[in-house]
């Protein structure tokens, strides 16, 4: 069963980016990117992730994906009703692009990985995240707080009428 | 249990589309969306290393972060994007062509 | 790791510490102030960086260490980087000052963006850890972006703003994506226990150059190393003028660091610190390098010849720079960093010049092309002699420092051995090509006679100050037993 539920959110994920990539609309690209980050975070839970698969949903679409629709709905004018748009360079970037998905994945699958000796099982990664994040990590967590301060005050700047 | 390649080719498939996404699209914010497919398909192989190489939580740690800038990025791209619509009437970025080539 | 054995950390993070109570000070002091009165926070700004040099003094003389878990690094190598940085830094916001393109707008927080883009190149300089040199990495470019697109109402700043922040967030992605590989390959961050790990030789060669051209794509693209570069020209021209002379200097030097610190612990075999220092074994990437360098002084070179507004130009010329100081990367040993550290330092102070020629004329004359620069020369003295000195120094003319810079770079790269001579002899074909393009500003200068449109205004007396600052160390600087050079070599000796 899990094998199966596995694997239907693998696909849901590749064809969801699929369609992000290839459609011709972008109001399609952007819901089909909510199902990407919703995959990514069902992928994360197969993984032992339960902390990042929480994150992936609050912060990737509760505001990435939130703030990626304003953008789009802000900048076209939703009257004209036509928010398709065109690309270049489509079969090129397609060759390009499988060559190098190719080559990498080539170099990925002959790469004999470091495997631990047993896939480990993590209970639930929350405590560990948090002892890390205020141990080790406390300095950088630090310093997240003065960019996220710095970004703020920036796009507040940006953002106002006055200049 | 799935094997590490499945996570892995889930990756590079990311990778490949947002990569193409990057290159194909002319809309600031499509290219924005193809950033993050990048930047998810990063954080697909920290935490499958995590589990399958480390057995440590560094890797969840790193995807914390991640998500962190990624947020904080696209808050700043959009303004910046908003302000480029405000004066061209569009966001395409090959027709951001005041500055000479 | 309990958090006292972090606390001991502290006492090596003062500069950094100081700073952040600066970007405070400002923030709050920026409240109190009207737009008209809002440049007051540059002095505060200024004021911290001042202090913060001071702290940095203090520090001379600490052994290397590892802080915070070992996320930083605190040694003689950062140091310098940061040095230049906060001086960098400090002359941008003084040339700020004045600067009409900023003049009837806020600008308080222009200064404290200034203020955390250096706080983010200290730690950049320093980060020992994959997510510290990433988290650094984007605090600086986030910072970049910001005041790149600082002239919110002027279409060529959001131009340069939205191409700036497009390349950089899809350049950090792919080096991002090579940084998740790495962690795979090795099993941990730190970049010491990858570079353990590599040399056991459990990583397939094309495996290792697939890495490295990802995480080129990140650093290629701080340092504007071609074929990274296509945002340069876009972002240089449009960004504020006193942006644009600060970005092609100080985040260049500090992705030069890291990409130093990166290339040569992670990616080498035995002690960085050793001076029979090898690359990782299956893995050129001096080589790499060395082609990059070669393609990057060239299309810098080349296309800048083309140019005829100041800022693209120097642009280009920008990228050209970058060309020359990978040079020094290709050697990787102790020479070739204290070369590359020396160049820094020299680069900061006669690119800041150019660029400061630039907004003074910019003020004066509301000119930014090179053909309206006719008969300058005359009309301004001080300002010619000024803009002669720093195009001798980016040329690599004698007797400036320029030259010795270049001196140096060129010395290591022959001193390494018969393998990268043609390196040498390509740099010296651009040294020649650059000389056309320089004496062309010169020649329109000196040589031009045109009308002169009038003066707008007169130039501030602490701008002439401000020019004096950056002409002498330019002229002088070398002599007297050459300090900056003695202080270079002593930096690259503690590595951590």
């Amino acid at each position: 069963m899990g094998e199966v539920i596995f694997w239907v959110i693998w696909a849901l994920v590749a064809v969801s980016a699929m369609v992000v990539a290839f459609s011709k609309n972008l109001v399609y690209s952007v819901f089909s990117l909510l199902a990407t980050f919703i995959g990514v975070a069902g992928i994360y839970i197969f993984l032992n992730a339960d902390f990042l698969a929480v994150t992936q949903i609050v912060i990737y679409v509760g505001g990435i994906l939130v703030l990626l629709v304003f953008g789009i709905m802000l900048t076209n004018r939703i009257v004209v009703a036509k928010i398709t748009q065109s690309s270049l360079q489509r079969t090129t970037g397609l060759v390009v692009v499988g060559a190098i998905f190719l080559v990498l994945v080539l170099t990925l699958l002959n790469q004999t990985w470091p495997l631990a000796t047993s896939a480990a099982e993590f209970d639930s990664t929350v405590n560990n995240i948090g002892e890390l994040l205020f141990g080790d990590y406390l300095i950088l967590f630090e310093v997240a707080s003065v960019l996220l301060l710095g970004a703020l005050i920036g796009a507040a700047t940006l953002a106002r009428k006055e200049l | 249990m799935h094997a590490l390649s499945s996570y892995l080719i889930l990756s590079a498939l990311l990778f490949s589309l947002g990569l193409y996404t990057v290159i194909t699209r002319k809309n600031a914010v499509a290219i924005l969306m193809g950033i993050e497919l990048i930047l998810n398909a990063a954080n697909v192989n920290f935490i499958a290393f995590s589990k399958f190489v480390t057995h440590h939580v560094e890797g969840h740690l790193m995807a914390v972060f991640i998500i962190m800038l990624a947020a904080a990025e696209a808050a700043v791209a959009l303004a910046i994007i908003l302000n480029l619509y405000n004066d061209h009437g569009n966001i395409n970025v090959d027709e951001a062509n005041a500055l000479k080539r | 790791m309990d958090l006292t054995q972090l606390a001991l950390s502290l006492k090596y993070f003062i500069p950094e510490m100081v700073l952040t109570g600066f970007i405070v000070v400002a923030i709050l002091y920026d409240l109190f102030l009207k737009p008209e009165t809002s440049h007051r926070v540059g002095f505060v700004a200024i004021a911290g960086l001042v202090v913060t040099l001071g702290m940095l003094y203090q520090q001379q003389g600490i052994p290397a260490t590892g802080i915070f878990a070992n996320m930083f690094a605190l040694d003689g190598f950062a140091t310098f980087f940061k040095w230049v940085v906060a001086i960098g830094a400090a002359l941008a916001i003084w040339m700020s000052l004045d600067t009409k393109e900023l003049e009837n707008r806020r600008v308080g927080e222009y200064h404290i963006l200034i203020l955390i883009l250096v706080l983010g190149m200290f730690l950049l300089v320093s980060a020992t850890h994959i997510i510290s040199i990433y988290l650094s990495l984007e605090m600086v470019s986030i910072m970049s972006y910001l005041l790149a697109g600082y002239l919110k109402e002027n279409s060529r700043s959001n131009e340069a703003s939205v191409k700036y922040v497009i390349y950089g967030a899809f350049s950090s992605g792919i080096m991002l994506y090579g940084l998740s590989l790495l962690y795979g390959l090795t099993g941990t961050g730190y970049i010491s226990e990858i570079q353990a790990q590599l040399v056991l030789g459990q990583v397939s060669p094309v495996m290792l150059v697939l890495v490295t051209v990802l995480l080129l794509a990140g650093f290629g693209y701080k340092i504007s190393a071609v074929p990274f570069h296509f945002w340069t020209p876009d972002v240089y021209e449009g960004a504020p003028t006193p942006i644009t002379a600060f970005l092609s200097v100080a985040p260049k030097a500090a992705g030069f660091a890291v990409l130093i610190r990166f290339f040569n612990v992670a990616l080498s075999q035995g002690d960085p610190n050793t001076p029979s220092w090898l690359a990782l074994p299956g893995l050129d990437w001096p080589m790499i390098i060395a082609v990059l360098s070669a393609i990057t002084m060239t299309v810098g070179n080349v296309l800048a010849i083309q140019q005829n507004n100041i800022k693209r130009l120097l642009a280009y010329s920008s990228i050209a720079h970058a060309g020359y100081m990978l040079m020094g990367v290709v050697v990787a040993d102790q020479t070739g960093i204290a070369a590359i550290l020396y160049y820094a330092g020299v680069y900061m102070l006669m690119n800041l010049g150019a660029f400061f020629v630039a907004i003074q004329i910019k003020n004066i004359y509301n000119t930014e092309t090179i053909a309206d620069y006719a008969g300058l020369g005359f009309k301004a003295p001080w300002i010619g002699i000024a803009m002669a000195v720093f195009l001798f120094a980016l040329t690599g003319l004698p007797p400036t420092a320029g030259f010795v810079a270049k001196f140096y770079l060129f010395r290591a790269l022959v001193q390494f051995g018969d393998g990268f001579l043609w390196l040498a002899m390509f740099g010296l074909l651009n040294g020649v090509v650059s000389l056309f393009y320089y004496m062309r500003i010169l020649k329109a200068m000196y040589f031009d006679k045109m009308e002169i449109p009038e003066k707008l205004t007169a130039v501030p007396l602490h701008f002439n100050v401000l020019m004096f600052i950056l002409v002498v160390p330019l002229l002088v600087g070398w002599m007297f037993g050459d300090p900056l050079s003695i202080w270079a070599a002593e930096a690259v000796q503690f590595f951590f």
